[in-house]
């Protein structure tokens, strides 16, 4: 086949190029940040979170798992280790949901050229990011108070301070340290940096060689399910009755309502399953078509 | 405005080298940092996830003092110290100011001060340990757990590149501030001199991304030419590096003597569940 499709692969060396990079640029980025004075205006915080920019930058530019996950190492490392503030089992949590939020938006770009597509990954990377972060939070006050039913107002404030949290990081630093650094980093580093590390520029639309199930679609999803749940589980704690609505025959006939849900969520399910099945098919066709 | 003017100058770069420097090259002669870093690392285990799931007052406060006293045996500096306290104290405080807000009264600052207990015996307990331990002997240690391997590189390579690597940043900000203006006037709070400096801090890292760049590759040919990744793999190169690790008497003494503390409060805890408030 003339038109072969070219995967993007890399030796063991070009990866541990990439990893050590990022590693020692975002490294050194967090120690700035870490000790940057932050503005606090209330219980709202005016801060320079993190330079986003450095992971997001390499990640769209090389293979996205090692520039993301060599990212979350220099943070450790030299953010919290070297500084000797290091959080132990806290910063488990810190490193999966960084690396994944920056892996996402490093696969979302296929284009490094296209500054819209840019722009959109750097913007949801941080909310991703954030987001995972503040419902770690949440749920850190939620399961270190025992009564937490008794005391009045602890969850709703809880869920405000993390929510405007995570508005002034996507909104503040989201934008003044990943949006605007990354549109101008990406399109001028594209073609220059990777010769130094000896290796062919990324071209567009190519495709990756691994972690191919773990899309930025499934991510993303998985995500907005989550906040779905996580929001219905808010509603109804707090009693608000917003999404609460009852049928005027519902109660007197509980049991077929169950069932009728059950069949509704089984239809659904299996109607997702079988697309994807479906899709795998033509997708395993289209690579056995490639590769003969 | 005085604190900006301070917070300021705190940010000459010199001057955050020379404390990074200084943080990153202590090593510990304490009691702790003379343990074996496998039994620091298994112990700290332990005080990092047990905390979350009890909520007996009279365990975590008997934590709390063990937490107390190893801190102060392995010679924490106060600056972090106090970081620690203001970050715990901010933090339940603006939770507490706002559920005063949403309805709830004095009575939900005990359940708090329990969080606060809790938190506090997990932090302690990492700062005491990371802080005793010298990073050949924690990445040593956690390899020896099963951490894999390119984690401890990155750690005896972070401490050896970081020095260079400020060198270098310092280098470029200077040269950029060399060529450009500074403003002329302050500006309100100090905003304009902020924006300017934020602005080149950012620029800085577009050379210094292409400079790191051509270190890594060097970095990564150096090690290869000397068979690194093989050595990575082979079990009996790592059996090799970690001989020298061993459960001293005193390693023993100390997670015996623990695991002795750790029953005792547990019993006295489940007699006598509100000794505390």
């Amino acid at each position: 086949m003339s038109t072969l499709k070219m995967r993007y692969t890399l030796t063991q060396s070009q990866k541990m190029m990439i990893f050590v990079l990022s590693m020692s640029l975002y490294g050194l980025s967090n120690m700035f940040t870490e000790l940057i004075p932050s503005i606090q205006l209330g219980p709202v915080e005016l801060s320079v979170e993190y330079f986003a920019f450095i992971p997001l930058t390499l990640c769209m530019l090389f293979h996205p798992l090692y520039a993301a996950v060599g990212a979350a190492v220099g943070e450790i490392i030299f953010g919290e280790l070297m500084l000797g503030q290091f959080g132990g089992l806290g910063e488990l949590e810190k490193f999966i949901t960084f690396s994944l939020a920056m892996y996402t938006a490093g696969r979302m770009v296929s284009d490094p050229k296209n500054r819209r597509q840019v722009g959109v990954a750097a913007m949801i990377g941080v909310a991703i990011h954030q987001f995972l972060s503040s419902v770690v939070d949440i749920v850190k006050v939620w399961v270190g108070v025992e009564e937490l039913e008794a005391v009045k107002g602890l969850a709703e404030s809880i869920v405000v301070i993390e929510g405007v949290g995570f508005l002034n990081d996507v909104l503040f630093s989201g934008i003044l340290f990943a949006l605007l650094p990354t549109l101008y980093l990406v399109p001028r580093l594209y073609g220059k940096i990777e010769p130094l590390l000896g290796m062919k520029p990324r071209e567009r639309n190519m495709k990756y060689a691994s972690g191919t199930w773990l899309s930025p679609k499934l991510v993303i999803g998985g995500i907005l399910l989550a906040a779905v749940a996580l929001g219905a589980e808010l509603v109804s704690e707090s009693g608000w009755s917003i999404g609460e609505f009852e049928l005027p025959w519902a109660e007197s006939n509980e049991e077929s309502m169950i069932w009728l849900s059950m069949l509704v969520a089984a239809v659904v399910a299996a109607v997702v399953i079988i697309s994807l099945l479906r899709r795998a098919k033509r997708k395993g066709q289209q690579a056995g078509q490639l590769d003969a | 405005m005085d604190a900006v003017k301070r917070a300021l100058d705190r940010i000459s770069v010199e001057q955050i080298k020379l404390e990074l420097l200084g943080t990153a090259y202590n090593s510990s002669s304490t009691f702790l940092g003379k343990l074996d870093p496998r039994t620091l690392l298994v112990w700290y285990l332990f005080f990092a996830i047990v905390p979350w799931f009890v909520y007996n007052r009279t365990i975590l406060l008997g934590m709390f003092i063990l937490m107390v006293i190893t801190t102060v045996l392995s010679r924490v500096s106060p600056y972090i110290l106090f970081i620690l306290c203001f970050g715990l104290i901010s933090q339940i405080g603006w939770l507490f100011l706002l559920s005063l807000f949403f309805g709830g009264g004095i009575e939900s600052l005990l359940p708090m001060l329990t969080l606060t207990l809790k938190l506090s015996v997990i932090s302690l307990a990492s700062i005491t340990v990371f802080s005793s331990l010298d990073p050949e002997r924690l990445s040593d240690g956690l390899s020896s757990l099963g951490v894999p391997d390119m984690f401890a590189f990155s750690l005896s390579y972070g401490y050896r590149i970081l020095p260079t690597l400020l060198e270098e940043f310092h280098q470029i900000l200077l040269s950029f501030r060399l060529r450009g203006q500074r403003p002329l006037k302050h500006g309100w709070l100090y905003c304009r001199t902020a924006v300017y400096y934020l602005r080149i801090v950012v620029l800085v890292f577009y050379p210094l991304m292409l400079n790191t760049a051509k270190r890594s590759r060097t970095t990564i040919e150096a090690l290869e030419t000397r068979g690194f990744s093989y050595a990575l793999n082979n079990p009996k190169v790592k059996k090799l590096k970690l001989s020298y690790l061993l459960m001293k008497w005193s390693d023993w003494l100390f997670l015996s003597g623990s695991c002795l503390y750790i029953t005792l409060l547990f019993w006295l805890g489940y007699l006598h569940p509100n000794l505390l408030y």
